[in-house]
């Protein structure tokens, strides 16, 4: 993987959110929503993050866009550590980096209409001084905004709940360009979408990459979706990474037990095949990233798992071309 | 399986009277479960999948939704036109419900074993200690650890994956015959929802009991379910085997829905097959088929009318103008 | 990045417009639009607001309407009752049946010769001079006033200190609770412990305190109301902002780089003007009753102003002689007070968030 080309650089992000206390008691507790996440994109590809609830997905796309402040590591963007930059300085960075969000209803606000919503990007950083733009541009902007994204511009002035679920997304979508961003991180755009909208979108996401060159960060819960939308492929379990590779190689080859059960579990859409299929059933819950680990994160549901898992963390090493997983059946302890 | 239908849907109406118009959430459904069968009822949002299942316990709130037409038949009797106290006995008992989201169909005031234990004595007729063994049993039956401890802990005290398994015991306990579950794995992760689905074919197929499964994921459908509805805009569209339908889908949704759905185990490249457009506003529907304007192959006469239901044998069958002769 | 010239659209475009124009449903309509419609079906809301602008209407009109002023003050019409009847009359019908009662606790059949005079006099009186054929449609008061026209520009005050201390309570509300909602923390701390604070003081007697040594006039009255007023709307304004401000388009604003500034004035406050609306027209007709107790007192606006306050308390001291004194203010702040909370009760209905905004 070549250096030159990164956008984005992620090193060692963790985000902690204490828990318990208040006015009398201490600190109860700590979740350790990211702990600990490496991974880097290139300029021009989709990195797709796929987990289940608590994996710490959506939290690692929140501390990027610095919508939290990371509680250690570094989010290097364009050169930059975002996490060091004066706030007046930040602003100039989140140009380049614009986020779109999973609930079309919440995500846009229902008193505004759609016109308001896709310049409003615009006018925050006209209001700043960091942009010059007249009325007549900014029109033209979002109208052409609109149309990229396949709304009519003749529904500028309608309000979020005249549209439907898909529309509302294309709407949130045109918000995310209207400042002309290199890295996009989309935070589960497609799960609130009935299918065939789905598909639309995604057909969408993946025109409008080719047209803009444009970089994702794209986080999912459904394999299929990330598979299809992804060129590489960040499996996340409890706050680490357990596996990240080429989009192909991880569904042709899955390293990680955890990666080996989500594929297994994840339904084909083919009774053919779904007959076939021997399943490998997890016991238990996905657990709470609340606890202190000494050993592997997925130690407790492993059905491989031997005794040196118990005793320290893996961590996330190359052990093919572009595929690294952090397991101790690949590669040994340090 | 055998021939018997347990439960005859036919031709099904409910109309929401809103104040924009008349919404014909569920206009003319009809289909057959037979005992043991699983049947899944597949459709996007607005298709009425949920009042349809609402309609058939007679659940529907009124006002503002109505009833307006068609029959339910359990065995013999209408469940449609039984009085209340007598359906009453029905639910629960001989036809089971479980919801989608399990953090709010538990109460969470009361604890499990309450909960439990009042389905158990209202059809069953057992006394307190009996109703809390059955109770303690179904639920090891499900899956739950320690049950005898568990089942005086309170609904908050579960994850969601377990509490979908209190439902599930719960709605099982008095032995249906037949179960509805009405998205029951959509809020729930991959994982969990594995378990799940496959906790459900087990306990059915152990019990004999006929499923009703509600749902927007083709996935889950080709799994877990025998013989499939197809909804669009209130109609059945499609219905037939599972089998048949994904080897050979008839109507045009149903073929755009299943090239629609990225598939783990085909690389795809290029662009997905999708249905343009939006899912319908079922306000005022006019006399039309309700999908012509996102049909690849709509027709003139699509316009003007719902097209007719067209048989392609082995219980397969299409509502689509491509398919009849009279036009 | 450059954005390329506009090609033929594969995405959608003309075809989505009409697939957009069979899915949903034409016309733009906004959120207030809907309200208004379903504020329209309430059948009690619509009453109240028809009474309310009517009353809004009558006060601001009050100098170009046909009535007397409030200072006139025609001696001999004191004290007369409600009549369609020119003054004149009336007013010689209650002498005549005032005379008549004392004739008879005097034991006398008939008039003596004083009462006989004095009826003629008041009928030459009454032919000559132009007053007496005023019409007094509400009676008048012990100075002779015109009661309607002192009840119209008794309104004009009560009202206008309903609407501008609630005008002033929201706005103070709006920004506190606002900032206390968003900013959270110590600030937020501080100025809940400040609202707990005021909230424990003894209302009425802090007021009676500050009319005492700052004298009593309109305004003063207002500052006294208004200091105290914001409390609830503040607490209401931050709950709102507070349940808000984790909404994913505010976190949508936050990531576009938006100042907290425009955060809470473009994004949040538009979307709790619902709750305000409705608890701002729920705050006058506490704004009024507090006047008018006050005035009740004897804090309230002073001679020859009057306010309804004023004109009850006036009302009360002669009730048993002359009732309509008392009734005429008291129904009229009544049912202004009755509209207002009909009015409220139903914007909060129209408003309800939990309504049609899914799709």
């Amino acid at each position: 993987m070549s250096d030159s080309n990164v956008l984005l650089d992620v090193r060692a992000l963790k985000m902690h959110f204490p828990f318990g206390g208040g006015l009398l008691g201490g600190q109860k507790g700590v979740i350790h929503a990211v702990d600990g996440v490496d991974f880097a994109i290139n300029s021009g590809e989709t990195l797709g993050i796929v987990g289940e609830s608590g994996c710490g997905k959506s939290t690692t796309a929140r501390a990027i866009a610095q919508l939290y402040k990371p509680t250690s590591g570094e989010v290097v963007l364009n050169g930059e550590d975002l996490t060091k930059l004066s706030p007046r300085k930040l602003i100039e960075a989140r140009k380049n980096m614009q986020m779109v969000f999973q609930d079309p209803y919440a995500s846009l606000n229902p008193r505004m209409t759609a016109g308001d919503i896709i310049a409003e990007p615009l006018r925050i950083y006209m209001a700043r001084g960091l942009l010059q733009m007249s009325r007549k541009e900014t029109d033209e902007r979002v109208e052409l905004l609109m149309e990229k994204v396949g709304l009519s511009r003749f529904f500028k002035n309608r309000y979020p709940h005249e549209f439907s679920g898909g529309q509302r997304q294309r709407i949130g979508i045109a918000r995310a360009l209207a400042l002309r961003p290199s890295l996009m991180l989309c935070d589960e755009p497609v799960s609130a979408l009935d299918v065939s909208i789905q598909a639309q979108i995604l057909n969408l996401f993946k025109d409008l990459q080719e047209e803009f060159g444009l970089t994702y960060l794209f986080i999912a819960h459904d394999l299929a979706v990330i598979q299809y939308i992804s060129t590489r492929v960040a499996v996340m379990y409890l706050g680490i990474i357990a596996e990240i590779s080429g989009s192909a190689d991880l569904y042709k080859n899955p390293l990680h037990p955890y990666t080996q059960a989500l594929l297994s579990a994840a339904p084909i859409p083919d009774p053919a095949i779904e007959k076939k299929r021997k399943r490998i059933i997890l016991t238990g819950d996905v657990p709470s990233p609340d606890k202190e680990r000494t050993g592997c994160y997925f130690y407790d549901r492993c059905w491989k798992r031997m005794d040196k898992c118990a005793q320290c963390v893996p961590k996330l090493k190359e052990v093919g071309p572009g595929h690294k997983v952090a397991c101790f059946l690949y590669h040994d302890p340090d | 399986m055998t021939d018997e239908a347990i439960l005859r849907v036919k031709d099904l109406r409910t109309y929401f009277n809103t104040d924009e118009g008349v919404v014909k959430a569920v206009d003319g459904v009809s289909f057959e479960l037979h005992k043991g069968e699983t049947l899944g009822i597949v459709g996007e949002s607005g298709s009425g999948k949920s009042v349809t299942n609402l309609s058939i316990m007679n659940m529907i709130p009124n006002p503002p939704g109505k009833i307006v037409g068609g029959e339910v038949l359990f065995g013999e009797r209408d469940l449609l036109k039984m009085p209340l106290r007598e359906i009453r006995e029905i639910r629960g008992n001989k036809i089971s419900m479980i919801f989608q989201d399990p953090m709010t169909s538990l109460n969470p005031f009361l604890r499990i074993s309450t909960q439990m234990m009042e389905t158990i004595i209202l059809h069953q007729g057992l006394d307190k200690k009996a109703a809390k063994a059955k109770a303690i049993e179904m639920l090891a039956l499900a899956g739950i650890p320690a049950p005898q401890k568990r089942i005086d802990c309170y609904p908050h005290q579960f994850s969601g994956g377990m509490r979908q398994r209190v439902m599930i015991a719960m709605s099982l306990s008095c032995n249906p015959e037949i179960l509805i579950a009405d998205e029951p794995t959509s809020a729930l992760d991959v994982t969990i929802q594995a378990q799940i689905l496959d906790l459900m074919k087990d306990l059915t197929a152990r019990l004999g009991t006929a499923v009703i499964l509600i749902t927007h994921s083709l996935g889950v459908v080709a799994g877990t379910c025998d013989t499939l509805c197809v909804m669009y805009a209130g109609r059945v569209v499609e219905r037939g085997d599972t089998e048949d339908i994904f080897a050979s889908p008839k109507h045009p949704y149903t073929r755009g829905l299943i090239k629609s759905v990225p598939r783990l185990d085909i690389a795809s490249e290029g662009r997905l097959s999708s249905i343009r457009g939006q899912p319908p506003n079922v306000i005022d529907l006019p006399e039309c088929c309700p999908f012509y304007p996102r049909c690849d192959q709509a027709m003139d006469v699509c316009k003007k009318k719902y097209p007719e239901r067209r048989d392609f044998g082995n219980d397969h069958s299409a509502a689509c103008w491509l398919y009849s002769e009279a036009k | 990045m450059k954005f390329p010239k506009v090609r033929s659209l594969r995405i959608g475009g003309k075809a989505d417009a009409e697939l957009n124009e069979f899915a949903q449903s034409m016309k733009p309509v906004s959120l207030w639009a809907d309200a208004w419609r379903r504020l329209r079906k309430n059948k009690m809301a619509l009453a109240g607001l028809f009474i309310v602008a009517f009353y809004v209407a009558a006060v601001l009109l009050a100098p170009i309407l046909p009535i007397y002023h409030y200072e006139d003050q025609v001696i001999s019409h004191a004290n007369l009752p409600p009549s369609l009847r020119p003054a004149g009359e009336v007013m010689l019908e209650t002498r005549v049946a005032y005379m008549r009662k004392m004739m008879k606790a005097e034991s006398r059949t008939s008039f003596n010769a004083k009462e006989e005079a004095d009826i003629e006099a008041m009928k030459a009186d009454i032919k000559v001079n132009p007053d007496h054929k005023r019409v007094y449609v509400m009676g008048t008061d012990n100075l002779g006033r015109d009661l309607l026209s002192r009840t119209i520009y008794g309104g004009r005050i009560s009202i206008m200190i309903g609407l501008v201390g609630t005008i002033t309570a929201t706005l103070v509300g709006i920004l506190l609770g606002s900032i206390a909602g968003y900013t959270g923390g110590k600030i937020d701390n501080f100025i809940m412990r400040f609202v707990d604070i005021l909230y424990g003081l003894p209302y009425m007697l802090v007021v009676i305190i500050m009319m005492a040594i700052f004298g009593k006039n309109v305004i003063n009255l207002f500052v006294a109301i208004a200091l105290v007023s914001w409390l609830t709307l503040a607490r209401v304004v931050r709950g709102q902002v507070m349940s808000l401000k984790n909404a994913e388009f505010i976190e949508a604003a936050r990531s576009m780089g938006a100042s907290p500034a425009r955060i809470v004035f473009r994004h949040l406050t538009p979307n709790t003007l619902g709750v305000i609306v409705v608890f701002a027209t729920l705050l006058v007709p506490d704004f009024i009753m507090s006047e008018s107790f006050l005035s009740f007192l004897g804090l309230g606006v002073s001679a020859p102003l009057a306010s309804w306050g004023s004109l009850v308390s006036e009302g009360t001291a002669t009730m048993e002689l002359y009732p309509w004194q008392l009734l005429v203010p008291a129904i009229s702040m009544t049912l202004f007070l009755f509209a207002m909370n009909f009015l409220g009760d139903g914007l909060r209905d129209a408003l309800d968030p939990q309504s049609k905004n899914r799709a």
